[in-house]
C-alpha cells in the first residue's frame, strides 16, 4: 500500500512535469500571436520601417492620359489598418494617377493627408528620377507632402489638381513612402545568417576535421576541446563587448553587418565544431579503411567518403546556427547597431528581427508590434527548419536505397 | 615448377604498445596461387594480413621489427604507402561498400588515382564487375545506393572494387564471415576463378573453407606461424603436433 501512494505521487509529478512544460509553451506562443497577430498585413511585411521622404522630378504628359475605369474604381490602395478614405479618388490626367485624402491615425501619429491610389500603365510617375537623375519607383500608397514647394495640408482636390496641371513643366513632388514594416529587418536577418554561417561554416567544419581525423590524442586535442567548450558556454554579450571593441573599433569596421557577423561567427564556431565532430565520429572506421585500402589519401577518403556520410549532422549544426543568429540580440546590438534599414554595404549599419523586437519593446514601448515581430520570428525558425530538414534528407546518403 | 614469391617475410615482429602480437614471422606468398591463414581468434593473422598493406599505419601504437619483402622492396622502408595499396589490395570481413551508387563505388579507386576519361572509367567498372560475378544482378541500376545490395552482393561489390585498381595482390580478411552459405558458396567461387590472375591471401575461421579453396594454408598460434604447408598435407598429414590439435578440434 505504501509502496502504491510512493508510485502514485511519483507518476502524477511526471505527468505534471510534462504537463507544464506543454502548457508554457503553448501559452507563450499562444500569447504572442494573440497580441502581434492584428499587427501583421502586407505592409508590415513589404514595407521600410521608418518613413521616407524624398523629392520626385516628373514630367507631366503634354497629351491627357486616360484611364482604365474599373482599375480606378477598384484600387483604393491605403493601409487599411491605420487609414480611413475620407474623399476621392479623383484622376489627374497630366500625370495619370489617382489621389485620395485619407485620415491617418497610427500610435500618436494623427494626420490627414493625401495619398497616390492608382497609377495609369503609361505614367510619367514611372519615368520620375530623383535629384540626382536616379530612376525612382513610386507606388501607389505613397503620400504626396508638397508640390513644387507648396504644402498640400488643408487644400481641396481642385487646388492640388491646379497644382499638377502646372502650365506643363517639371513638377518636384515630395514624397513620404510610409514605413510601419519590417521588411528592412527580414533582409538584414537574412543577411546576418548567411554573411555569418559564411564565415563559420568553412572554419568550423575544417577545425572538425583536424580534431577528429588528424590531431593526435594528448593534451592538445583535449586542450582546445575544453576551448571550445568553454566558447559555448560564455554569454554573446561578451563576445558582443569583444565585437565591439576589436571588430567595429580596432579595425575600424564601423557598427555595420560585417561586425555583426563576425561576431555571431565567433558565437557560432564552437557549435558548429561540436555537431560536425560528433558525425564525422559516427561515420564507420570500415569507410575509411575501405577507401584507404584502394589507394586512396587521406584527403580524398575525408572530402570523398568521410564527409558526405557527415552532411545530416552538419546540416544539424547549420540548423542550430540559424537558430543563434536568429535569437542573438546582446552581441548584435552592439556590433551591428539598430538602425531599421537594409545594409547598403558590408559595412553599414542594419538591424535584425530580434534586435528591433528588443528596440521597438525597450525604446518604443509598443508590445503589439515587438510581438508581431516574434510571429515573424518564429515562422521563419519554423521555415528554416523544414527546409534544412529538406535539404539534408535531400544529401543523406544512407537514405538512397 | 617453383613459382615466383610475391612476399618474402623475414623476422617480423609486431608490437601493439608493450604486448607482442606477431612474434618472428618468416614466410614467402607465392604468386597466384591462393594462401589461407588459419589460427584460433586473437592468434595474430588479421594483424599480420594488415601488414601486408601497411594497414596497421591507422593505428597509433603498433610499432614493427623485421622485413616484409614486396616486388623488391621493403614495404615499410622503401615504398609509397599508396602505391603499394593500389598495388595490394583488401576485402574486408564485414561488406563495406560505401554509400554512393554501385557505379562510383567501383569507380572510386581509379578515380582517386586521377583517372577522368568517362569511356575508360565505364570499361573499368564493367570488367571488375563481371570479374567479380556481379554485371548480370546490377547492370541494370549501376546508378542505385550500392546499400540496397544483399550482404554477399555488397561482398563481391567490394571485391570489384579492389578488382578495379588491377593490383597483383587480393588480401581477404574472412570474407565470408558475415554471410549466408550461399553467398558464401559464391564467393568462393569467385576466389578460385580469381586466383589465375591474382595473388590471393585469406584469412578464414573456417578450416572447411581453408580446405576448399587454398593452395597452402598457414597455421597461427599465439603470434607465431606454427606451419605452412600445401593445403592437402596440413589437413590429412601435419608436421606439428599443435596443428594436428587444432585441426581434429582438440582446441580452439
Amino acid at each position: 500500500m505504501k509502496r502504491k501512494t510512493k508510485d502514485s505521487i511519483a507518476k502524477v509529478m511526471i505527468y505534471g512535469a510534462t504537463a507544464i512544460t506543454v502548457c508554457v509553451l503553448f501559452f507563450i506562443v499562444g500569447f504572442i500571436f494573440a497580441k502581434g497577430i492584428g499587427v501583421i498585413n502586407w505592409n508590415f511585411l513589404s514595407r521600410d520601417f521608418n518613413d521616407q521622404i524624398f523629392y520626385a522630378f516628373v514630367e507631366p504628359k503634354e497629351t491627357p492620359l486616360s484611364m482604365e475605369q474599373n482599375d480606378f474604381e477598384k484600387e483604393n490602395s491605403y493601409d487599411k489598418n491605420y487609414e480611413t478614405l475620407i474623399s476621392g479618388p479623383i484622376y489627374n490626367e497630366k500625370i495619370g494617377a489617382g489621389i485620395s485624402a485619407v485620415h491617418y491615425e497610427n500610435n500618436a501619429d494623427i494626420r490627414d493627408h493625401f495619398i497616390i491610389s492608382y497609377i495609369e500603365k503609361d505614367s510619367p510617375l514611372k519615368e520620375a528620377v530623383e535629384s540626382n537623375q536616379a530612376p525612382i519607383k513610386i507606388k501607389t500608397d505613397y503620400v504626396i507632402e508638397s508640390i513644387n514647394g507648396t504644402e498640400l495640408t488643408g487644400l481641396s482636390f481642385d487646388e492640388v489638381n491646379t497644382l499638377l496641371n502646372d502650365d506643363g513643366k517639371t513638377l518636384k513632388i515630395k514624397m513620404i513612402s510610409p514605413g510601419g514594416g519590417i521588411k528592412s529587418n527580414i533582409i538584414t536577418t537574412l543577411y546576418m545568417i548567411g554573411l555569418s554561417l559564411l564565415i563559420a561554416l568553412p572554419i568550423g567544419i575544417f577545425a572538425a576535421i583536424f580534431l577528429t581525423e588528424y590531431a593526435k590524442k594528448g593534451r592538445i586535442v583535449s586542450g582546445i576541446r575544453f576551448a571550445t567548450e568553454c566558447l559555448a558556454g560564455i554569454p554573446s554579450i561578451i563576445f558582443g563587448l569583444f565585437g565591439m571593441a576589436f571588430f567595429v573599433v580596432i579595425l575600424k569596421f564601423q557598427i555595420s553587418l560585417l561586425s555583426g557577423s563576425l561576431t555571431v561567427a565567433i558565437i557560432l564556431l564552437p557549435v558548429i565544431i561540436r555537431s560536425t565532430e560528433e558525425a564525422l565520429k559516427a561515420v564507420p572506421k570500415s569507410f575509411r579503411e575501405g577507401s584507404l585500402a584502394l589507394g586512396a589519401t587521406k584527403l580524398q577518403t575525408i572530402f570523398k567518403v568521410v564527409l558526405p556520410c557527415a552532411v545530416p549532422g552538419i546540416a544539424t549544426a547549420v540548423l542550430l546556427s540559424i537558430g543563434r543568429v536568429i535569437g542573438e540580440s546582446a552581441a548584435l546590438l552592439l556590433t551591428a547597431g539598430t538602425v531599421a534599414q537594409i545594409p547598403g554595404t558590408l559595412f553599414s549599419p542594419g538591424s535584425t528581427l530580434t534586435v528591433q523586437a528588443y528596440y521597438v519593446a525597450k525604446e518604443e514601448g509598443n508590445i503589439e508590434l515587438a510581438c508581431a515581430i516574434g510571429i515573424i520570428i518564429i515562422l521563419i525558425v519554423i521555415v528554416l527548419n523544414m527546409l534544412s530538414r529538406m535539404v539534408s534528407r535531400k544529401l543523406d546518403v544512407f537514405n538512397k536505397k | 615448377m617453383d613459382k615466383k614469391a610475391t612476399f618474402s617475410i623475414k623476422n617480423l615482429d609486431l608490437f601493439y604498445g608493450k604486448f607482442q602480437a606477431l612474434n618472428n614471422i618468416n614466410m614467402a606468398i607465392h604468386e597466384k596461387e591462393v594462401t589461407a591463414f588459419i589460427g584460433p581468434s586473437g592468434c595474430g593473422k588479421s594483424t599480420f594480413l594488415r601488414c601486408l598493406n601497411r594497414m596497421n599505419d591507422l593505428i597509433d601504437s603498433v610499432t614493427m621489427r623485421g622485413e616484409i619483402i614486396f616486388d623488391g622492396e621493403e614495404i615499410n622502408r622503401d615504398s609509397d604507402v599508396i602505391k603499394l595499396r593500389t598495388r595490394v589490395g583488401m576485402v574486408f570481413q564485414n561488406p563495406n561498400p560505401f554509400p554512393m551508387s554501385i557505379y562510383e563505388n567501383v569507380a572510386y579507386g581509379p578515380r582517386c588515382q586521377g583517372l577522368k576519361n568517362k569511356t575508360k572509367l565505364d570499361t573499368i567498372v564493367k570488367d571488375s564487375l563481371e570479374k567479380a560475378a556481379l554485371w548480370n544482378e546490377v547492370k541494370d541500376r549501376l546508378n542505385k545506393s550500392a546499400l540496397g545490395l544483399s550482404g554477399g552482393q555488397q561482398q563481391r561489390l567490394c571485391i570489384a572494387r579492389t578488382i578495379a585498381m588491377n593490383p597483383e595482390v587480393i588480401l581477404m580478411d574472412e570474407p565470408t564471415s558475415a554471410l549466408d552459405p550461399i553467398a558464401t558458396a559464391k564467393i568462393e567461387d569467385l576466389i578460385a576463378t580469381l586466383k589465375k590472375e591474382y595473388t590471393i591471401i585469406i584469412v578464414t575461421h573456417s578450416m572447411q573453407q581453408a580446405g576448399r579453396i587454398s593452395d597452402k594454408t598457414a597455421f597461427f598460434l599465439m603470434g607465431e606461424v606454427v606451419e605452412l604447408n600445401e593445403t592437402p598435407k596440413i589437413f590429412t598429414n601435419p608436421d606439428d603436433k599443435r596443428t594436428e590439435d587444432y585441426i581434429t578440434g582438440r582446441f580452439g
